[in-house]
């Protein structure tokens, strides 16, 4: 077998994975997104934005 | 004051009272080691312009010294510096004192000793000659100890949190603890021969994608996510506006571990490495600019209607450099990582110019400005020489501009050279040594940038000398944490 056949065939092999994991990462990142911008997070992102000024009075 | 999302009111009567003896203990040591570590950096700058710099001596050579001026800039500078940060917000973000005083000590003194350990070993030829993990296997059982003692004091106090949402830089902080656990211990499997030797439990091509899995890891996992971390808290701090998007500071952080954790294999391009997990490491490369900029653009916009500040407020100044360096090296680094880039770059000098922009431009730069901000809230008074801070940055920011011009030209003509072919398909530089001879010029730049850099920071140290031991400020200026 031409080795360059071979070698294309080998990766093959790994395609299914490759496959699956990506469209495990974009099932992911689409619920980070979700996550973040779903407008019933709106009050509690805007909230946790303010977190590092909310220990007191300094400055 | 505003309501929490832990419903609580925070009002100043009822701040916990937070560990701040082990913040300023950090900080000294930062400063400190951060000094050594740029000045052993210039040494070996200079030793490679100027060869009688190795003074002839077999611990001060530059093959001894390059791994002590390595394991000192990011593992006792960048490592001091991001436990001041991480034991300074964490408190405040959680509203709760740490859980172990005796951990947060234990980690302390014992951090120390190891860099002390790291100082002495190296020098000695003391190595297990894997890059960024030179230590012997002694040394790594006591990061290994020690790590677990952070961690632990770490989970225990968010498990004791009294507010329900943990900032963005809270996570941030947390990849650092797990994921330099899991890579400290997977690269450092070893098997003692001696005390000062020991054998690695892989063999050939694994040993080297487990380095570099680890290698490039530590660039984004210790180099990279808790500085993000502390841009994300002090950033808004020093520019007392919240960050610009917190839902995009979500997106950024998920997308950049999950990406960061593949792209170990571009170190690894032109290899015995298979080929697809080659193009894997490469496209996970690429990827990563997403985030990136992401997170950069996040950092540039929470200036928005405050950059008359950036131009009289050398905090805001430091920090500005450092999330447009963060921008620039996260796109150099992706660029680099392609295959017919990596071809002209790999072994020059712009790989050293790339890490250069990186650790001094986002990671020092970044450093500096927290640094700044905090001298005067912790220690309750304002700078002994304000100007110096102003001709620190400038220090610093020209010096970095020479050092990473000075290494890209290097890195390409070196590059460009070594395969230049004749018009009969012969090599038209023969001479290895005369074109690493043709770099002099550019590594003398680099001494010049390098020592800027350093001067800078010695102004600083004598600065923050000078501001501790002054008077503090005025009653009624109360800042935090006294």
């Amino acid at each position: 077998m031409n080795p360059l056949l071979r070698e294309a065939a080998a990766s093959v092999q790994f395609g299914w994975l490759m496959g699956v994991m990506t469209l495990v990462f974009i099932a992911c990142f689409l619920a980070w997104v979700w996550y973040a911008y779903t407008p019933k997070h709106r009050q509690m992102m805007e909230e946790a934005a303010r977190l590092p000024f909310m220990d007191g009075g300094e400055n | 004051m505003e309501q929490s999302t832990s419903g609580t009111v925070a009002t100043p009567a009822s701040r916990p009272d937070y560990d701040m003896d082990i913040v300023k203990k950090f900080f000294t040591a930062t400063v400190v080691w951060g000094i050594v570590g740029m000045l052993v950096g210039v040494v070996i700058a200079l030793q490679l312009a100027w060869r009688p710099a190795n003074l002839g001596l077999p611990w001060t050579t530059f093959g001894r010294l390059r791994p002590l001026h390595t394991n000192a800039v990011v593992f006792a500078f960048g490592g001091n510096v991001v436990f001041t940060g991480i034991y300074h917000s964490m408190q405040r973000l959680l509203k709760t004192r740490m859980w172990n005083d005796t951990l947060s000590r234990i980690h302390f003194w014992g951090w120390q000793l190891i860099i002390v350990a790291a100082a002495v070993t190296l020098p000695l030829g003391l190595t297990q000659s894997k890059e960024y993990a030179e230590l012997i296997w002694p040394i790594d059982v006591a990061i290994t100890l020690v790590w677990v003692v952070f961690a632990v004091n770490f989970f225990a106090t968010v498990a004791i949190r009294k507010v329900e949402h943990m900032y963005v830089a809270i996570w941030f902080y947390m990849s650092f603890v797990i994921t330099i656990a899991v890579l400290h211990i997977v690269n450092s499997l070893v098997i003692p021969a001696t005390l000062f030797r020991s054998y690695p439990i892989y063999a050939g091509l694994t040993d080297a994608l487990v380095q570099w899995w680890y290698g490039h890891n530590a660039v984004g996992f210790f180099l990279t996510t808790p500085f993000l971390g502390l841009m994300y808290y002090y950033l808004p701090r020093a520019a007392d506006r919240p960050v610009y998007s917190y839902r995009l500071s979500i997106i950024h952080f998920w997308a950049l571990v999950f990406l960061y954790i593949w792209a170990g294999p571009h170190h690894l391009l032109y290899s015995a490495l298979p080929d697809w997990a080659q193009t894997l490491g490469m496209v996970f490369s690429i990827m990563l600019i997403a985030p990136s900029w992401g997170g950069m653009l996040n950092g540039l916009l929470t200036l928005k209607g405050a950059w008359d500040r950036v131009r009289t407020d050398p905090i805001l100044k430091f920090m500005v450099v450092a999330v447009s360096f963060y921008g620039m090296s996260t796109f150099e680094g992706p660029m680099m990582s392609i295959r017919a880039v990596n071809g002209l770059a790999h072994y020059t000098n712009w790989v050293i110019g790339h890490v250069h922009s990186g650790a001094l431009g986002w990671v020092g730069m970044i450093s500096f400005g927290m640094l700044y901000w905090m001298v005067q809230n912790i220690w309750n008074r304002p700078l002994a020489y304000p100007s110096w801070a102003s001709h620190h940055f400038w220090l610093a920011t020209i010096g970095i501009v020479i050092y990473t011009v000075a290494m890209w030209a290097a890195g390409l003509m070196e590059g460009l050279q070594w395969r230049a072919l004749d018009d009969a398909g012969r090599l038209a530089n023969p001479i290895f040594l005369d074109i690493t001879h043709r770099l002099n010029p550019f590594l003398w730049l680099r001494v010049v940038g390098g020592s800027m850099y350093l001067v800078g920071a010695v102004m600083m140290g004598i600065n923050f000398w000078k501001t501790i031991r002054g008077p503090s400020a005025p009653a009624g200026a109360r800042v935090e944490g006294v």
